[in-house]
């Protein structure tokens, strides 16, 4: 069982739901899966070609879900995916140890 | 049943609603619907009495919604999209135009990346119209300061078929077969003839609600007119202090009759203090009115940011940068700032109901 969290304006869009428990493999399954379980959610978490939306940051546990392959991150049972809406702050580059640069646009 | 007066205030933090009675004196202020993200224009449908928003929010992406209850509650109409292998994606709403009387459930919306949409649903569910879309002189539009969006939608008084759309900056597009087909529409007559360019800013382009065939525009340089019949717009700039500006109403029975308040196009705040403009000439002369405005306030309305009622002495409204909404009872001849301290006004929007 995946535990998804929605935070902020994404309750909204869930009916007020804070949290919503669901089957899924990978955090693509997941979002398929929650806007299966809340209809409202489609449009608002991707677009008219299908691509997720700027300002939605996606977390499993603790860490950037795109640093994890995006929707294709692999999940495991208890695993906690959040659903977070991201503040804009212009564009700027994360450097890691060992040198790896990965710019992220959007969002702080 | 008496009737009353509802304003619809569009901010960059929601949307509020300012009612008040026949009288017009005092006004309740109610909301924000929607905060904290901007409402780039909300209106009213006399038709059926719906409410329309264009939310766009930052998060979850822009949405229209709508309400069949006076503003109470609000349902999230289906996004308007671009189809499958378009280059472009819905970004924003920037206007939504209840359709013609004899088109009862036709309601229209303007959006960023300038495209026009129709509802035959009453809002719930959208569709391009790729007639406008298909248009090879698209490949010419650009954006302006705010963006590249389809803002205006001027149905004619008799006729639902004959209409216009203005784009910022795309010129303006006339249909005489209700968005069948489309044909650019921006020869002018009178104005300066060393801007080539000068119907490609359109800022608000209002059609007469009575009147068949009669419209005005104001254009980023300059205003215009036109009578029935002509296919040509009428320079109109001369009496105004400025040729720039974005808020613009038109009388809702005399056909003779606008309003607008001209900016400086550098500074977009209003010269010499807050002031409203009137003709009652067809743009042939115009008078300055500023009774009862701020003196000296350089003050800033929008695109969406004027509208009128339509009681028998025409109420005029406008809201500003600074967060004020005025009102006149009067036809423009004197105001009162009936809301202060409001966000950002981006657009208002008079609803005469009853």
């Amino acid at each position: 069982m995946i535990r998804v969290l929605l935070h902020g304006a994404w309750r909204n869009f869930a009916g007020g739901a804070r949290e919503v428990p669901l089957e899924a493999r990978t955090l693509g399954e997941v979002l398929a899966a929650l806007a299966s379980a809340h209809p409202a959610l489609k449009e608002r978490l991707r677009d008219e070609h299908g691509r997720l939306r700027p300002h939605l940051a996606l977390f499993v546990n603790d860490e950037d879900a795109r640093l994890l392959g995006g929707e294709a991150a692999a999940l495991k049972d208890g695993d906690i995916v959040h659903v977070i809406p991201a503040l804009s702050g212009g564009t700027f580059d994360l450097t890691f140890a060992g040198g790896s640069t990965h710019k992220r646009e959007g969002t702080t | 049943m008496t009737k009353t007066v509802t304003l619809l205030v569009g901010t960059k933090k929601g949307l509020f609603q300012l009612k008040s009675d026949a009288d017009r004196k005092k006004w309740a202020v109610e909301g924000p619907y929607g905060a904290p993200a901007p409402i780039h224009h909300a209106s009213f449908d006399p038709r059926d009495r719906s409410m329309y928003a264009a939310i766009n929010s930052t998060w979850g992406g822009s949405r229209i919604e709508y309400s069949r209850d006076l503003g109470k509650t609000w349902t999230v109409s289906k996004n308007p999209a671009f189809p499958a292998g378009a280059d472009r994606t819905f970004y924003q709403t920037w206007h939504i135009e209840p359709g013609h009387p004899k088109t009862p459930n036709v309601v229209w919306a303007g959006i960023e990346p300038a495209a026009l949409f129709k509802s035959e649903d009453r809002g719930e569910t959208w569709s391009l119209n790729t007639a406008l879309d298909d248009q090879p002189s698209r490949a010419k539009w650009v954006p302006g300061f705010g963006g590249m969006g389809l803002h205006s939608i001027a149905i004619d008084a008799a006729d639902p078929k004959f209409m216009q759309v203005g784009i910022s900056v795309g010129g303006v597009y006339t249909s005489k077969d209700g968005g069948a087909s489309w044909v650019q529409d921006n020869t002018q007559k009178g104005g300066p003839e060393d801007r080539p360019d000068v119907f490609g800013c359109i800022h608000k382009l209002l059609a007469h609600p009575k009147v068949s065939g009669v419209r005005f525009m104001r254009v980023h340089v300059d205003v215009f007119w036109r009578d029935p019949g002509e296919t040509t717009w009428t320079f109109r700039t001369p009496g105004l202090p400025t040729n720039f500006g974005f808020a613009a109403a038109i009388h809702p029975r005399d056909p003779k009759t606008a309003w607008c308040i001209p900016l400086d196009d550098r500074k977009r705040t209003a010269v010499d203090g807050i002031a409203v403009y009137k003709t009652s000439d067809r743009g042939a002369t115009w008078a300055r009115h500023d009774a009862g405005l701020p003196k000296g306030a350089p003050l800033e309305s929008l695109r969406e940011g004027m509208d009128n009622d339509d009681f028998d002495e025409v109420g005029v409204y406008f809201g500003t940068a600074n967060g004020d909404v005025y009102a006149s009872r009067d036809e423009g001849r004197s105001w009162d700032r009936i809301a202060q301290y409001l966000p950002y006004v981006t657009s208002v929007h008079a609803a005469t109901i009853g």
